[in-house]
């Protein structure tokens, strides 16, 4: 156990140096910071005197691990267009990205899960065969034509449900603003959920059929059969347990897409989350904040793949999460 | 073993015929699509979209990128069905800058499969190649070559494309992205997606090489890479052709989503995604037509490929690589 | 009343091509504590036999005529709640390779317990302490330790002996081994075959063993039936089988078996192959294949004809033994 959280921890090492890297190369090549400060009035020599003041002319290295050190006492810089530190502008929205997350997830575990069982169980029923087609037809659309869809018909067409915005949210610990504890935050939070679970669904409901249909077929079920096993055992334990095994694994992989997919669900609901305001800094050139944000996902990566595999090896005995194989 | 090798000299290179089409006749693919209705359809709605894609410029009755032809006094028209407001001269209604729908949906659905099919291309070289050299070679090169692979893969290509593209467009400017959003859009989505490929094609090359040709072949005293050419690549052709059908609609969707966000293709050279992203704004004032029109053409192109590859998946059942 | 009898048995398998019979007209008794063996090629249709004593045939297949009684009971008519109360608990199979045959996520004990609180009101503990005592008569060593273990964690033939230990958790009446020791290496083939047939007789089970192998036929069971082609070519007493053939094929196998070849000579095989399911001809299945070959082999199905205590699908075997009696039935 201790050996797998090192093994992690260098992992995650490795992947923040990587993206400080970037992070570091960006705000050293993006924009210059003495004009964002002084503006245009300042002659060249006071310009240059600012410079080695600020360590601008220093080499690659000594600059880099200043920013190091910097980023790792939580100083990524100040916003540009907030004149806020960047890291707390970010972290301020990331409760409502979470809360994003979340709720998608909600949404995917327990629809994917049975249904996706019963039409490996009984393939040939009708629910099935429209399950499959309506799977396809999600995998084919992409996250923000279902969410412009999703506006038209319940905002525009129906006007039963919110088309932008959070709504009401309450203030939790730690200055957490949480939309899931009011009506109105609750019902803000529908249709975005419902557009970001909308591609992921189809392609979970799609593997756990195709890979219960497999386990299915395998010796061990059979063997379980003829053991004269409740049919609900075998179905949910004997083979439900190896279907999640690969579900697992291409679940972390997904969680990283779902990520990447908030941005897009929170620019067309104008959700006030992290990927929307990494859009806003994009477009502002705004290079403190997309570093923070980089950063940010970054540690979201690392932490969500160190939960998935130790998930996994609860699940899967055969896997030493000490390493070893 | 060694006997089979002495009674079969010439490895058997399946893929070589002097007359395919013949030859197709007979496959099993070919009498599965005459039965599978939907395939049949998905197939001619796909060949509409090629010939579409290949014939705008003949086909639409406005050039969408002179804007000497755009008149903002026809705005926003509805589609000519809608007998009140619309015009005849524009079927599809024309968008806010007064551009007729019909051309931009023919031009962008242009600019979507040359996007699409050319990342897809450059998926394939990179992920043939190098998972040809991974399965082949084996050993220490192998173990890297996956490591890498599966590195790229666990950061999610929508996520690097949209970090990718961002930081290029805030470091070059606007103006100059937009210039080459098209060679950007294809780099990025074709670079983020090789591990897909190589990690296939080194799945089919291992089983491969343990077959009787590949050893008749060495033993023959051919070259390294013309082994992995011409005998063991021909080989792998049905899940290529699986991945690639698949890959191609998802290239589609990623590209749409990247101009939807204003990272991909600009709004006056739009690709399908930046055309919807155009009209959202307008969807809440009742112009529906600019959102949900293209978006239309966008979905069914995506589907009619989609269920190809599912069709081709069932039909040549290939080892795809799982996770 | 024999322990089980099965009675004009029919399986078929429905494909879009149409039906395709994978047992046709299958007869044989078992009595109490008997062993038999079910011999053939690969293909012949020995297991989907076994397979379809339970009632476990895969989907497109199913039993399309015929009875199979046990203990007076149609298992071919019983509802699926029925069937699995006797699943396991008074018929029981063991698996051929025991590398697939357990769950890999589930431990020995899990898998264990649940079969017995599938079959009876017990609890853990008590199903535990069965557990241990099952594991410790296949001479599993340190069964208590063992026990909590996951199946990686074993050997081929560990693992074998455990899902023997499960076959026999609740005393069943029959076990049916399909093919128990091919996955295993050589070297515990010998070890694993003889705990079976000692665990058989000690808890008086009757055993059918399904098997390719003449030898181990010969060694364990009472009674063989050689099966072609879906069909039953020659059944009765293993003994008189072994040494004394009827049906061309029977007598081919034994020639094939590697004891009567000459050293330094090759082996004497059976020409041809086997036909698939789809292209089995006309008349007896067997006709490409045989050296005694007449016209009535190419046209008809051979009805059986009894010889001795054997039964025997064969014309020339009527021709050459000239029939005493008529044969006993024909089928479709």
């Amino acid at each position: 156990m201790i050996a797998f959280f090192i093994k992690r921890l260098a992992q995650a090492v490795v992947v923040m140096f990587v993206i400080s890297l970037i992070s570091f190369s960006i705000q050293d090549n993006l924009g210059d910071p003495l004009r964002e400060m002084v503006g245009q009035s300042v002659s060249e020599a006071e310009r240059q005197e600012l410079r080695d003041e600020l360590g601008l002319n220093d080499p690659f290295l000594i600059q880099y691990g200043r920013f190091v050190k910097n980023a790792l006492q939580g100083d990524l810089g100040t916003s540009y267009f907030f004149k806020e530190p960047a890291l707390e502008v970010i972290l301020k929205k990331l409760p409502a990205t979470l809360e994003l997350v979340f709720g998608a997830s909600l949404i995917i575990l327990f629809l994917s899960v049975p249904v996706g069982v019963y039409s490996a169980i009984n393939p040939q029923s009708l629910f099935s065969k429209a399950v499959m087609g309506f799977s396809i037809i999600g995998i084919s659309v992409p996250v923000f034509l279902t969410a412009i869809g999703l506006i038209y018909l319940f905002s525009i067409e129906l006007g039963w449900m919110p088309s932008f915005g959070r709504g009401e949210t309450l203030e939790m610990f730690w200055g957490w603003e949480s939309g899931l504890f009011t009506v109105d935050g609750l019902a803000h939070l529908v249709l975005p959920c419902i557009s970001l679970a909308s591609i992921m669904l189809p392609l979970f409901i799609r593997l756990i059929r195709a890979e219960m249909m497999e386990v299915l077929q395998s010796e061990y079920v059979k063997f379980a059969w003829a053991k004269g096993l409740n049919p609900r055992r075998i179905y949910f334990l004997h083979a439900l347990k190896n279907t999640m095994l690969p579900v697992i694994t291409v679940g972390g992989v997904q969680i990283g897409t779902m990520v990447a997919y908030t941005i897009l669900t929170e620019t067309v609901f104008q959700w006030p989350g992290m990927g929307f305001l990494f859009l806003e800094a994009v477009n502002r050139v705004d290079t403190p904040l997309i570093v923070a944000y980089l950063i940010v996902v970054g540690a979201i990566f690392v932490v969500t793949n160190t939960i998935v595999d130790l998930v996994y090896g609860l699940v899967n005995p055969t896997v030493n999460l000490a390493g070893k194989k | 073993m060694t006997m089979s090798i002495q009674n079969k000299p010439t490895p058997v290179a399946p893929e070589k015929a002097p007359n395919a089409w013949q030859r197709f006749k007979e496959t099993h693919v070919w009498h599965s699509f005459l039965k599978d209705r939907v395939a049949q359809l998905s197939f001619t709605i796909f060949m509409g979209y090629v010939l579409m894609a290949l014939f705008a410029p003949m086909i639409a009755p406005f050039d969408p990128y002179d804007a000497t032809q755009m008149d903002i006094m026809n705005s926003e028209l509805p589609p000519s069905w809608n007998e009140d407001e619309g015009d005849p001269q524009f079927w599809l209604g024309t968008d806010a800058q007064g551009r007729d729908l019909w051309s931009t949906i023919l031009y962008g659905t242009r600019i979507s499969l040359t996007i699409g099919i050319c990342a897809v291309l450059l998926q394939a070289t990179i992920g043939i190649i190098i998972g040809l050299i991974a399965g082949y070679r084996g050993g220490r090169v192998d173990s890297i070559l996956m490591r890498f692979a599966d590195v790229q893969l666990s950061f999610s290509t929508m996520m690097v494309a949209i970090v990718v593209l961002a930081i290029f467009q805030a470091s070059f400017g606007t103006a100059l992205y937009q210039d080459l959003a098209m060679i950007m859009l294809v780099l990025v989505i074709g670079i983020a997606e090789w591990p897909q490929y190589a990690r296939t094609i080194r799945a089919s090359v291992l089983a491969e090489k343990r077959k009787e040709y590949v050893d008749a072949a060495r033993v023959m005293g051919l070259g390294q890479i013309r082994i992995m050419f011409r005998h063991i690549l021909p080989n792998t052709l049905s899940p290529i052709l699986v991945i690639s059908t698949v890959q191609v609609a998802n290239a589609i969707i990623s590209e749409a989503s990247l101009s939807f966000l204003g990272l991909g293709m600009p709004v006056s050279q739009p690709s399908l995604g930046s055309l919807i992203s155009s009209g959202f704004e307008y969807i809440f004032s009742g112009a529906w037509w600019i959102t949900v029109i293209p978006g239309l053409v966008l979905i069914v192109l995506v589907l009619v490929m989609n269920l190809l590859g599912d069709w081709l998946r069932d039909v040549l059942n290939p080892k795809l690589y799982k996770g | 009343m024999p322990l089980l009898e099965v009675k004009n048995l029919d399986v078929s398998f429905g494909l879009r091509s149409g039906e395709i019979k994978a047992l046709r007209n299958i007869n044989f008794t078992l009595e109490r504590g008997e062993r038999l063996g079910l011999v053939g090629e690969s293909g012949a249709g020995k297991s989907v036999l076994g397979f379809s004593i339970l009632n476990l045939i895969a989907k497109p297949g199913r039993i399309s005529a015929g009875e199979i009684y046990f203990e007076g009971r149609n298992l071919a008519e019983l509802s699926p709640e029925e069937l699995r109360s006797v699943r396991g608990n008074r018929i029981s199979m063991i698996f051929q390779d025991p590398m697939m045959t357990l769950n890999p996520v589930l431990t020995i004990g899990q898998q264990m317990i649940e079969c017995l609180q599938a079959h009876r009101k017990i609890n853990k503990d008590n199903a535990r302490t069965i557990a241990v005592q099952k594991l410790k008569q296949v001479q599993i060593p340190s069964p208590e330790t063992r026990i909590d273990q996951y199946p990686h964690e074993l050997s081929g033939g560990m693992r074998q002996r455990v899902v023997i230990a499960i076959g026999l958790l609740m005393d069943p009446d029959i076990i049916i081994a399909d093919e128990p020791t091919t996955a295993l290496d050589v070297t515990i083939q010998a070890e694993i075959m003889e705990l079976m047939v000692e665990l058989c007789e000690r808890n008086n089970v009757a055993l059918i063993l399904i098997t390719h192998d003449l030898g181990v036929v010969s060694q364990v069971t009472q009674k063989a039936l050689v099966m072609y082609a879906g069909r039953v070519i020659e059944q009765g007493p293993t003994r008189e089988i072994i040494n004394d053939a009827q049906h061309p094929y029977t007598q081919g196998l034994m020639n094939a078996l590697p004891q009567m070849a000459i050293p330094g000579q090759r082996l004497n095989q059976i020409r041809g192959a086997m036909p698939g399911l789809q292209s089995i001809p006309t008349g007896c299945a067997f006709n490409p294949r045989c050296d005694y070959v007449v016209e009535a082999c190419t046209k008809q199905l051979p009805g059986y004809t009894v010889s001795g205590n054997c039964q025997v699908a064969c014309h020339m075997v009527a021709d050459m033994k000239k029939a005493q009696q008529a044969p006993e039935e024909v089928s479709s």
